[in-house]
């Protein structure tokens, strides 16, 4: 049963290993994936403990339908304090890692302390073990990988691990699985990298027995028709994401040259269409590929056409890699966006992150905070294809001054840079922004603004919002599981009624992460797709587990407000500029100079947003400070946690 | 208990509105269902006046592919010039 999966205590100072099963009630109350990582998070991370040193716990976790019946349990999710931002961490990656874990009897990892010398941990059918990876120390993500397979003579082997930026504590270091996939954002792989812990390697062959096969598997066909029905998927398979940074970028809802554009003018070499052209040249027609159980595929394949690193596959480019050496750095040729990709991947570093403070830096030497002195004589203007790579090379192993300074973050740089440097950091928690600009759709301003790990579009974002939607639709989706009779409006410029619809779709992806499913599985991006009504069905047939659609929302509202607990235990405050619920200035100051005729000139509405974020607290049931009102707690069964703080 | 519910959930309910063929008009307070001429490069909203590059997935699929770029900054600096934005 995935039920029976187990919980792994694997301390790296002691080598102390204990595994534990998952005890129903706590399963009942936070599921899996996500939301039990941060119940585990909140109960076993001492309150302000250095997020490199050895009290900071990192989690890694499948969702509770991993590699089950039902469709794309492919997620893998780590959690733990970030080294970024200094609040909550959390990062979830596709590829096939989480499902052969559970395979190999765990769904969740505790893992505490520091290794004396570089390590890797090792689980195979209910065994787990701690291995030197001296050998293995110093290698890029695949080579990584590879070298583990070949350690341990198994070609099956799937393993999560840091590369040479988490190795050189980069903040924003990933932890990555596959060639691309990538637990991004919040640093994971940097804390991995102080523990000295090089990977975690996986390889399972037990069986998970389906509480109701027939009916798990009768009903993921209706669920599969779902998925490849939905335009946004079939879209998804033929472009991957690039097809969303191509559409944002056509009306205007993107960065560039850090916030001071919202489009990227004449970016026809890096549009969709021209990313497919070289996929196919270079890997041929069936260029696209997908992660464990999922048929969608939005993975594409392709090898660097020309350049220094000419002929060197790899996979992607995402949306964030179109806009990270592309759009921010007003460099929008592909050459320069499939080079900057790979690098990233290579060396395991967050590619949003990372294009995003470079393209800062760019602003600030337009600006003469920083000047050729602070870039060893790099010419770091707009444009200048050649310094944006570079600069990655720079950020990962820590060269000179400005590489150095960079790969401690945007909030750390700003302090030493100085000036008026913070100013222009666009940013939120500490975490940057994703390339998109929402300045046009308060919607989405709304959620940056309150997403638990910083500014993010993966935990709250209605990006259905964009659609004009009729209201009755709209209504319709976010009337379910829980009734809703609040004013709403298809009008994404809008203030009225969004703060319920980032609620609404923070416990929607709350959900999904919680029982391991990929977000294209769900209302992320299409309106059709399956959601909580669907997940009790699935839940019930994979699992035995009986919760209907409101239970599985109550759970998703719980596990957001734990995630919020330790945010506060943290020294979040609602208007703090570094770890609070608030945009930069810029969003109320400067007006959008581009896109369609109606995103002109538009910027958002402080007194406005203002409401919205006390609305939004209101239906999570907070107080006017963001902080839970002692019913609220009581009520998500919260009132004694942490209740068991290790 | 839900399990027994049977029938179409919200979502699958919804997918029996959907259009084949056409595309939205970008322009987010428009968003005008837009129907290009078979095989044209480019099309212009009727109703907003934005023109966008058409991409032929197959002879009888259209989509946006982007803006035409005169047309679309000629249009933004117009509207900034009448709101004052320097």
């Amino acid at each position: 049963m995935p039920l029976d999966r187990k919980i792994a205590y694997i301390d790296l100072t002691t080598g102390d290993i204990q595994t534990k099963p998952i005890p129903l009630d706590v399963r009942k109350k936070f599921l899996g994936g996500r939301g039990l990582d941060a119940y585990l998070l909140y109960n076993h991370t001492e309150k302000g403990c250095d997020p490199l040193g050895p009290k900071n716990t990192l989690m890694v976790s499948g969702g509770i339908l991993t590699a089950t019946c039902a469709s794309a349990t492919a997620r893998t999710h780590i959690m733990a304090k970030s080294p970024l931002t200094g609040l909550l961490g959390s990062a979830n990656m596709g590829g096939f890692f989480a499902p052969e874990m559970a395979w190999a009897g765990f769904h969740h990892l505790v893992i505490k302390g520091k290794a004396k010398h570089p390590v890797y941990i090792y689980i195979h059918n209910g065994e787990v073990e701690i291995r030197d990876a001296r050998d293995i120390w110093g290698k890029s993500v695949t080579d990584s990988q590879w070298a583990i397979r070949e350690d341990l003579g198994d070609q099956e082997v799937k393993s999560l691990v840091c590369g040479p930026a988490g190795e050189n504590l980069v903040r924003f270091a990933n932890v990555m699985t596959g060639i691309k996939n990538s637990g991004g954002r919040s640093g994971m792989g940097c804390v991995l990298g102080s523990k000295n812990l090089k990977a975690v390697a996986v390889r399972g062959t037990m069986d998970i027995k389906i509480a109701r096969p027939k009916e798990a598997l009768e009903y993921n066909k209706r669920f599969i028709d779902q998925i490849v029905s939905a335009k946004v998927n079939q879209t998804q398979g033929a472009l991957g994401t690039p097809f969303i940074w191509g559409a944002t970028n056509s009306w205007g809802g993107v960065r560039c040259r850090n916030f001071q554009y919202n489009q990227c003018e004449y970016a026809d070499d890096i549009e969709p269409e021209r990313i497919d052209e070289i996929c196919e040249e270079t890997m041929g027609k069936y260029h696209m590929t997908g992660c464990f159980g999922c048929q969608v595929h939005c993975r594409a394949q392709y090898k660097i056409p020309s350049g220094p690193y000419a002929g060197t596959y790899d996979e992607g480019p995402e949306y964030t890699s179109q806009g990270a050496f592309g759009g921010e750095t007003d460099t929008p040729r592909a050459i320069t966006v499939l080079t900057g990709n790979h690098l990233v991947n290579k060396f395991g570093m967050d590619n949003l992150e990372t294009g995003s403070l470079i393209s800062w830096a760019m602003e600030l030497y337009e600006l003469g905070i920083i000047t050729s002195k602070e870039t060893d004589g790099i010419d770091l203007k707009f444009g200048n294809d050649d310094a944006v790579i570079e600069m990655i090379d720079r950020i990962c192993f820590r060269k000179g001054w400005l590489g150095d300074t960079l790969a401690d973050g945007g909030i750390a740089a700003s302090e030493k840079i100085g000036k008026n440097s913070f100013n222009y950091l666009i940013q939120v928690k500490g975490m940057s922004n994703l390339h998109s600009d929402e300045r046009a759709t308060p919607a989405l301003a709304l959620n940056i603004a309150t997403g638990s790990r910083g500014s993010d579009h993966l935990r709250s974002r209605p990006a259905i919002d964009l659609y004009h939607l009729p209201e009755e639709v709209l209504r319709k989706i976010y009337s379910n599981p829980v009734p809703y009779d609040g004013p709403l409006s298809s009008e994404h410029t809008e203030y009225i009624g969004k703060p319920w619809q980032v609620f609404w779709q923070e416990n929607c992806y709350m959900g999904v992460d919680c029982l391991g499913i990929c977000k294209y599985h769900t209302t992320f991006l299409g309106a059709t797709l399956p959601n909580f009504e669907d997940w009790s069905k699935v839940l019930y047939y994979n699992t035995g587990l009986e919760m209907n659609p409101e239970e599985i929302w109550d759970v998703a509202v719980r596990c957001n407000m734990i995630e919020r607990l330790f945010n506060l235990r943290e020294g979040l405050a609602r208007e703090d500029l570094k770890k609070g619920d608030m945009l930069n200035h810029r969003y109320f100051d400067e007006p959008c100079r581009r896109g369609a005729i109606d995103v002109v000139g538009r910027k958002i509405d402080k007194k406005k947003f203002i409401q919205m974020i006390d609305e939004f607290y209101e239906h999570k049931g907070l107080d006017n400070n963001g902080i839970p009102k002692p019913e609220t707690l009581k009520k998500l069964g919260l009132k004694n946690e942490p209740s068991h703080l290790v | 208990m839900t399990i027994e519910k049977e029938g179409l959930s919200t979502a699958e309910s919804l997918r029996k509105t959907r259009t084949h063929g056409k595309f939205r008009c970008h322009n987010p307070t428009c968003m005008e269902r837009i129907q290009p001429e078979k095989g044209k490069k480019t099309a212009k909203c009727p109703t907003c006046g934005m023109e966008y590059r058409v991409h032929w997935v197959n002879p009888q699929l259209p989509r946006i592919r982007g803006p035409v770029w005169e047309v679309n900054r000629k249009l933004a600096e117009t509207k900034l010039k009448e709101m004052g934005v320097k």
